[in-house]
This record gives C-alpha cells, structure tokens and sequence, in this order.
C-alpha cells in the first residue's frame, strides 16, 4: 500500500516516528446522530448531564495544576468552566433531546449550533472568536459522552500526539514522557501550540490539511518537524530514512551544542554577537546554557499582560534589577512597553479598527505618560545594576524620537531630584521597524547609542501585508529587494554614524539569511535561546569573504525568486545539514 | 415579594462586555433568587447565563438595562451596578 502524506506549517524542529494517537477523535462530523425512544429520554439527559459534571470536574482540577509562570492560561481555563456551569447551554442541550428525541451527542451539537447562530451575528471581531471556546468546551464534554478513554490522561504509551487544535487546558496537560511529537488541523506559524512545542523540544507540526478522524489510530506515522510532513502507513524505506534522519539530527544536535560556547566568528576573522529573544525570567537559563553573549531583547510586556491593572513602579524595578543581575555582566536590553497590535492589553481599547496601523508601542506611551514614566523609571533604577540597556519601540521619525528622549530627560532630572541614583549613561537605542525609520536611519542614527532592526515588523510594514492571513502570506518574502535595501541602509547608516545595529527577529534565527545579513556586517543578532547553537555553527564555518560575495549577487538582484535561489545554492553548497535540518522562511 | 426593579447602565470598561466581566456577572447573578435580565436594544439576555451576555456583543459605550424580578431583586441591581461602575476592575 503506498503510504500518504499529510502537509502542514512545521513549527518545532525534528523528527518523531511512533503510534498515531488521536484526541478528541469523535470530532463533531464522525458523531453519530440517532433519535431516541420516549422511554430513554430521562437516560439521555441523565448521560448529558454527567458529562457536564465530569467536563466540570476535569476542568477545576486542571486550573490547580496550573504554574505560576503561565497565569495567563487561567483565565481562558476559568472562562472556560464559567461556560461550562452555563445553565441556560446546558438546559438547551437537554431541552433538545426533551422536544426533539434526539440522542445526547446530536442534542449537544445543535446547542453549540444555536450559539453559532448568534455569535456570528456579532460584529465584534474578538466576541466573535469566543465562539471558539465554546466549541473547546463542547469537545470536552462531547468526550466524556462518548467514553472517558480519549483525553490526554488516557495516554499509556508513548506516542505522537493528532489533534484537531489543543486548547490552553491541553497543553498544560502534556506529558513530554508520552507525546513524542504533536499535529493539528487548526492554528499557524505564531500559534500558541507552537511556542509550547518549541520550549518543551517536541517535533511540531500545525494547520495540518486532511488531518481528519479517518486516521488509523495506533499505526506507526512519521512526523518530520522540518518540512511539516505526517506520513501515514510509511513504507520499509521511508521507516529507514527518517530514522537515518532523526538520527544524524540527534548527533547533528549533540554536535552544535558542544560548540554554542564557542564565539561566533567566521574561519577568516569577523565576529558578530549572538544575543537572545526573551520574555520571561526563567528564559535567561536556556541563554546560557544555549551559548547566548546577553539578551538582545528583553520584550517587558509580560509584566502587564498577565495580571489586572498596571504593574507598580517597585515591582517593575524589583524584576529588572533581578534580571540585570542575573544577566550580568552580559549585556540586558529592555525594550519598553510595546503592547497593541497582536498584544492587546486589557486597558486598551479593542475597537480600534486597524490595530497594527493604530496606538501601539511608543505612541501608546506617549499618550499614557504616567504609564510610560513608571517603567522608565524602574529601568532607571535597575541601571545601576549589571550591564542594562534602553530600547525604545516602534519610532516612526526624527520629531517622536525627540519627543521620547525630551521625556526620558524629564524623568531622570525627577529621580536626580528626588536623590535616587542611575546610570546616566546608560545606552539608548531603538527598534527600526517602521518604514519611515528605515528611510530617516541617517538622522536617527545621530540621536541614539545603537540600532536593533525588528524585521517581522519590517517586512510587515514594508510590503504591506499581513503575514497570518493566508490569501496574502505568500507576499511575505524576507528576501525581498526591498527588505535587503532596507537593512542594508540602516545598517550602513548606523556604521557611518558610528553606532552599533543589532538584528532582531525570525530573519536573525533562519539560517538561509544569516550569510546575507553577515555580508551586510551587523554588529549583533538577537533570536530565540533555542536557535543560537545552530546560528552559531554556521557562522563559525562561514567565511566574510563568501557572505560578502553573496551579499554583492543579492543586492543587484531584482527579483525575490532569484536571491532565494542564491541562498538556498548557498546553504546547499556549504551547509548541506542545515538544508536538511531547517525549515525557513525563504521559499522553495 | 415579587419585586421588580430596573435600573438603566452603561458599559465603561474599554473592552466592552468581553469574557472576564461577562463571566463576573453571571458569577454575581447566580447568587440571587431573582430573575434577573440585561436588555440592550431589542436583545434580550440572561445575566445568570455568561453565553447569554457575550451574546449581547456590547462595546464600551452601550447603554443596557438591567431587570430584575424577585424577592432580592433591589440586592442583585445594587451589586450588579456597583459591578458596572467598578468597571470590573478594568481600566484602573
């Protein structure tokens, strides 16, 4: 029988081969609908209702299991009960199977339909998406009708995960002793199930096409995390290769760990830093033990994302103070404030209509300066401690930087005033991710100490498109001249102003680009723990001579489909690992 | 004993009748014997019902009426709006 191959976006790196498991397999469509005789109704609302009951039960105990460091996921998990105690849904679901004779399953269903109905009414973008929740929450309850044997608790061998999507709930609830490996139908390259597959260093693949209920459950499937493919019912050579492949990866692995200490410097001299992406203080281990020279990036939003009201000027200083010294002597950069956008906080209003265009990052600073100043004040404070920089997000122009550093001055003559000390030299820089940043780098790069370039944002902006939507994602071309124009200005601009430029950002992290962006002579890149051993290794096999050659070629192109090809000969030529290895950005 | 009040409100908070307040009204709700409803033009909602509120879809800005019929119907409007006017601990 030949074998079938599904296709998806992969999102976590590396191979797993074992026994497909399916959640939540009886996914409404495969439910059977059947009608009931007046005698068994009583029995059917009986059976309803102990679902409830059980989904109720499974759902409190698994907000106590919840970690401190993933507060945010309770509050999607106490909606979630708050659904479930819903007595109007659950007497509608009952009142179904009363009026209609219908089996418990069939009844459910129709009451998740109902609520479809109206909820789809709703002009509200994000009231509209709780539709999803509901639906979450009918899958769980739907579980317990059809047998408790299909949550993740029935697990009892290790196993590759099939799901149609994994809520918050599920995901606290993986066991990396069990799965070996995850799939979904639903969710994109930024999805929340990728994060975790990442951190946890389970192969990952999601938005999988055709990945339905009609899956043979126990087979032995392939998962390949680099090219987002799940082989079905793999033949004896496939069986070899990928278990060649997972393999070679494993030592592939062991070998750039061994050498992420190592400095990143090319065979003939030139040496960049390696920085790293983090959110949260727990991240700063998997820096050092991942070879991370600092943090690049310190994104401060967690602190007001996950708690109600704004975080106090003290709390804010008592977790910087904390990670400067924790990073230190490396060097720290806290990016102030960037919420709107993908990251909306709750203070902020929903409505707006064009969230990426609208009041976000700097300029929601500049309007909340009470805000604003309460966290520069507490990086003031953590200043004096370790080795911290200042970064400011999304400057659009001369005249808002300008306004940001008349500002920033006003705040520390106040502290001077009031007698507490910082480091007044603290460095200042900025994100340029704004295309009119790009086109003004020269008289911005006069106002700070150093650049970092925040290339999702760039490209975004710059091409006009928005990369999570799939009719126009295919425009998301990093390699674009106008991208390599772009980052090749700034950072000529910074060089010859004499400030140092960082690059930050998925481009940092892929290793198709790295060579043209070492060509392009960046002081610094800044990505995920997790991708520094590999950036690492390439760049410590790489020469200045061939990425400057390669950079030559790419600038003179006119065409995205020829400097991808340029890369990919590249990587092909040179790092034939990483070919095999990586997923990236450009395309085929 | 069957007492019925009304009191008209508006939703403050920036993000509108969103999951979190919806599901603190339900919560608050179900302590009370009353009947109570939130009405927002011709809609009608269950305030004991957290679907039923977030079915009401209403931004910042929206004016409902809050209904209640019962023995401790005063009670339930008085702490209902007081959660209304607290914003439900939003946008402090």
């Amino acid at each position: 029988m030949p074998s079938r191959t599904l296709y998806g976006i992969p999102v976590s790196a590396g191979i797993a081969i074992g026994r497909a498991y399916c959640l939540n397999k009886s996914h409404f469509s495969g439910t059977a609908r059947q009608t009931v005789d007046d005698a068994d109704v009583p029995h059917e609302k009986e059976r309803l209702n102990r679902a409830f009951d059980a989904a109720l039960q499974d759902l409190e105990r698994i907000l106590n299991l919840v970690p401190e460091d993933l507060k945010e996921h309770s509050a999607i998990i106490e909606s979630h009960l708050m659904m479930l105690r819903d007595h109007k849904f659950r007497k509608r679901a009952l009142d179904h199977i009363e009026n209609t004779r219908i089996n418990a399953e069939w009844a459910l269903e129709r009451a998740v339909g109902d609520l479809q109905e109206v909820f789809s009414a709703i002009a509200d973008e994000y009231l509209r998406q709780r539709m999803q929740d509901v639906r979450l929450v009918a899958e769980r309850i739907l579980g317990k009708l059809v047998g408790g044997a299909n949550g993740l608790n029935a697990i009892t061998h290790r196993a590759i995960l099939l799901a149609h999507d994994l809520s918050p709930a599920d995901t606290i609830e993986l066991d990396v002793n069990k799965i070996m490996a995850f799939a979904t139908a639903q969710g994109g390259k930024t999805s929340h199930a990728g994060i975790l597959a990442r951190s946890l260093q389970i192969p990952a693949v999601v938005g999988v096409e055709g990945l339905g209920d009609d899956l043979a459950e126990g087979n032995i499937i392939i998962l390949d995390g680099f090219h987002g493919r799940i082989i079905l019912e793999p033949d004896e050579d496939e069986l070899a290769r990928y278990t060649d492949l997972q393999a070679q990866f494993e030592g592939y692995q062991a070998t750039i760990m061994r050498s992420c200490h190592l400095p990143a410097e090319t065979i003939d001299g030139y040496r960049v830093q390696v920085l790293a992406n983090i959110e949260l203080f727990e991240e700063v281990v998997a820096v050092n033990d991942n070879g991370g020279e600092g943090v690049g990036l310190y994104r401060s939003e967690y602190s007001y994302l996950s708690r109600d009201g704004m975080p106090s000027e003290e709390e804010l200083t008592e977790i910087y103070m904390d990670m400067a010294s924790l990073v230190a002597p490396k060097k720290l950069v806290i990016r102030t404030l960037d919420v709107g956008a993908d990251k909306l906080m709750r203070m902020q209003s929903a409505t707006e209509p064009n969230p990426a265009l609208g009041l976000r990052a700097i300029r929601y600073c500049l309007k909340h300066r009470d805000v604003f100043r309460t966290q520069l004040r507490a990086i003031l404070k953590a200043s004096v401690l370790g080795n911290v920089s200042i970064m400011f997000p999304m400057i659009s122009g001369l005249q808002e930087l300008v306004e940001v550093k008349k500002f920033y001055r006003e705040v520390q003559r106040e502290m001077h005033a009031e007698g507490i000390c910082f480091r007044e030299d603290m460095p200042v820089g900025i994100m340029v991710e704004v295309p009119s940043a790009v086109i003004t780098a020269d008289f911005l790069a006069r106002e700070v100490d150093f650049f970092s370039i925040g290339t999702n944002d760039l490209i975004q902006y710059s091409l006009g498109i928005d990369r999570t939507n799939k009719d126009v994602s295919y425009l998301y071309q990093p390699l674009h001249p106008a991208i390599v124009r772009s980052i090749k200005w700034v950072v000529d601009s910074a060089h010859r102003a004499g400030i140092e430029v960082c690059l930050c950002g998925e481009l940092a992290a892929d290793p198709f680009c790295i060579p043209v962006l070492m060509g392009m002579q960046v002081d610094s890149i800044s990505l995920g723990p997790h991708a520094i051993p590999g950036i690492k290794r390439i760049v410590r096999q790489a020469s200045m001579e061939e990425c400057s050659a390669l950079l030559k070629q790419v600038m003179t192109s006119q065409s995205v489909a020829r400097n991808n090809k340029l890369v990919r000969e590249m990587i092909f030529r040179r790092f034939p690992e990483e070919l095999m290895f990586y997923s990236s950005l450009v395309d085929e | 004993m069957d007492d019925v009040q009304e009191k008209i409100i508006r939703v403050g908070n920036s993000l509108g009748l969103h999951a979190r307040p919806a599901g603190k009204i339900s919560q608050e709700a179900q302590r009370y014997a009353a009947t109570i409803t939130v009405h927002s033009c011709e809609m009608e909602a269950d305030a004991k019902s957290i679907l039923d509120l977030l079915s009401l879809a209403a931004p910042q800005g929206t004016e409902l009426r809050l209904r209640a019929h019962g023995p401790d119907a005063a009670q339930a409007i008085l702490s209902l709006t007081r959660m209304f006017e607290d914003m439900f601990g939003e946008d402090r």
